[in-house]
């Protein structure tokens, strides 16, 4: 089979699954509560679901929210949207910034001597094992539920991540560039500054995708146990009413900003790395 | 999913890589277990860490942060039964009934989502039609960041054991779906074409060829679900359960008892780090005939 055949079946198994799920609206027409279908259709998706989403927007912008008496409206509904979704992707990506930062730093700081990083063997593999979202009430505790609380655990889950790759990726250059620097009279800083940083950053490149896997779902653990606001707030506030449809809504809407972060990080870090020579990459992959 | 290829390749970047196995030549059973004892500059790093704990409890307050000390006692004292916590109305309060209870559902997730999506994964490899109608639902849900599903789950399923099974398991399913389906395709095709021309049949070579050649990257892809699934499961009963270590921490949050979610987490971190030791060995054992499992941890 031809891979245009496979691409059409492929587009056909979606378009058909969004038709079932019309289809199954109309024929399941159960309501979980009233108003609220256990399966809405997209009619009711992008109609009433969307118009709920005005229940919240806290006000402002010369738009009233419906906590003020107002009665629920489009401008109301896409301003909520766009607020909380701003508020999700603030701490992923300010979480995802500080965590790569600080953990690539933390990681090139202990790979620095021989001493240090074995010492850190055993007990990294400790921290690595403890179940990351187990600790969302631990962080709660310590940071709060608002803005810092939420990146300061983001960071932790990517910093955690970006320790282990750093530390994988410094122990894979290979020792002949070092000691051919050494050799000629670099100073260790100088080696790191021209040898090791730049050597490093291909390696890191799976630890950079796959830390958004992690920025995904911490925030969204952060969310759902205590926040004020955001697409997690919204999601876990709905279930507690059972408003399915609110659920889908949301769920959605995160399913689309994940697909494009992917994209997006996978374009820029592709192009990035582009200069790399494609014989140093398998090394990884075994 | 757009990133699988290096989520994959970046998944060895994360684990704890043993380069003392791979060094042995011949991997045995003895080699195997040797591979268990832990180095000293582990060790004394292990112990620093802890010294480090300690020295951090004089500067941060006791209510922030509690001492190493007492939270050994207490995973002492909760380690069957919690008094403190059999007010609350839980069917199990000791940290290691809770821990039983949260591991069975891992086990059982790890398993059932393993077997599905690998052969799911393998069937897709070798099946063009399958793989066409497979890959754009699996790997929408690959792209799903997984936690959304939990309070879908909760609503279709209840508190009770099977909406956190289930999750976890969908999780597994993913990971494994693309894992075997990535090893059937690395697989080298000589090994069919040659099998078949010595008259092997589809059984033939699935036992033969298929199942083996691919288990070394089953098996490594099994052992990275199971170091996500624990905190998957412990938040899916964070978000609502009625037993389980998830279901301590909850409880404990609600009343601001930093030590026990320390103790809680701890028990955790432990078992699943053990876990994670007996995955590792096994799948070094089981595939101690492989060059690929030799060299790399995939």
């Amino acid at each position: 089979m031809t891979r245009t055949a496979e691409r059409w079946i492929s587009l056909a198994v979606f378009v058909g699954l969004i038709l079932f799920w019309q289809l199954l609206s109309r024929i399941y027409t159960a309501e979980i509560i009233p108003g609220v279908p256990l399966v809405p259709g997209w009619d009711v998706l992008v109609s009433r679901t969307f118009l709920s989403m005005a229940d919240y927007w806290g006000g402002g912008l010369g738009v009233a929210s419906v906590g003020e008496g107002a009665e629920r409206s489009y401008a109301a509904a896409a301003l909520s949207v766009v607020t909380h979704s701003w508020d999700t992707l603030l701490r992923l990506y300010v979480g995802l910034a500080i965590g790569a930062i600080g953990g690539t730093a933390l990681g090139l700081a202990i790979s620095w001597s021989v001493w240090s990083r074995r010492l850190i063997g055993l007990p990294m593999q400790l921290i690595q094992g403890l179940p990351l979202l187990a600790m969302v009430p631990l962080f709660q505790l310590w940071f709060g539920t608002y803005f810092i609380g939420k990146i300061a655990f983001i960071g932790y889950g990517v910093g955690v991540l970006f320790v282990a790759g750093t530390l994988n990726a410094v122990r894979n250059v290979p020792q002949i560039y070092i000691d051919n620097a050494l050799t000629l009279g670099a100073s260790k800083l100088e080696v790191y500054r021209t040898i090791i940083i730049p050597a490093i950053f291909p390696e890191l490149r799976a630890t950079i995708l796959l830390s958004l896997g992690v920025a995904w779902a911490t925030v969204i653990g952060a969310e759902y146990l205590g926040a004020q606001s955001g697409l997690g707030y919204i999601l876990v506030y709905s279930q507690q009413y059972g408003y399915v449809d609110r659920m889908f809504f949301v769920a959605l809407l995160f399913i689309v900003y994940a697909s494009i972060s992917y994209a997006v990080f996978n374009r820029v870090s592709a192009r990035l790395t582009r200069w790399v020579p494609r014989a140093s990459a398998p090394a990884r992959v075994a | 999913m757009a990133s699988d290829t290096s989520m994959i390749d970046g998944t060895t970047a994360v684990l704890p890589s043993r380069p003392r196995a791979a060094d042995q030549r011949g991997v045995t059973v003895w080699a195997t277990l040797r591979s268990f004892r832990i180095d000293i500059f582990g060790a004394i790093g292990l112990v620093l860490l802890v010294v480090f704990w300690w020295g951090l409890t004089f500067v941060v307050p006791r209510s922030s942060l509690p001492s190493p000390l007492n939270v050994f006692r207490r995973i002492a004292d909760d380690f069957v039964v919690a008094d403190m916590l059999s007010y609350y109305g839980l069917p199990e309060t000791g940290l290691m009934g809770s821990m039983a209870y949260t591991a069975a559902n891992v086990l059982i997730a790890v398993v059932v989502g393993g077997l599905i999506g690998t052969v799911l994964g393998l069937f897709a490899a070798r099946v063009p039609v399958a793989r066409a109608i497979s890959d754009p639902i699996l790997n929408t849900v690959g792209t799903i960041p997984i936690l959304v599903m939990a309070p879908f789950f909760l609503i279709w399923f209840g508190t009770g054991r099977w909406s956190a099974v289930l999750l976890v398991t969908v999780y597994v399913l993913v990971i494994l779906y693309l894992f075997a389906q990535r090893a059937a395709e690395n697989l080298d095709p000589v090994y069919e074409s040659s099998a078949r021309t010595f008259g092997a049949g589809t059984g033939d070579i699935l036992r033969d060829i298929l199942i083996p050649g691919t288990l070394p990257q089953v098996l490594g892809g099994i052992r990275i679900a199971l170091a996500g699934a624990w905190g998957l499961e412990a938040i899916a009963e964070l978000l609502g359960a009625q037993q389980g270590i998830g279901k301590i921490i909850e409880v404990l949050a609600g009343s601001l008892d930093i030590e026990g979610i320390f103790a809680a987490l701890l028990v955790l971190g432990i078992v699943a780090v053990i876990a994670d030791w007996i995955a590792g060995a096994l799948v070094r054992y089981v595939t101690r005939w492989s060059v690929s499992a030799r060299v790399g941890t995939t």
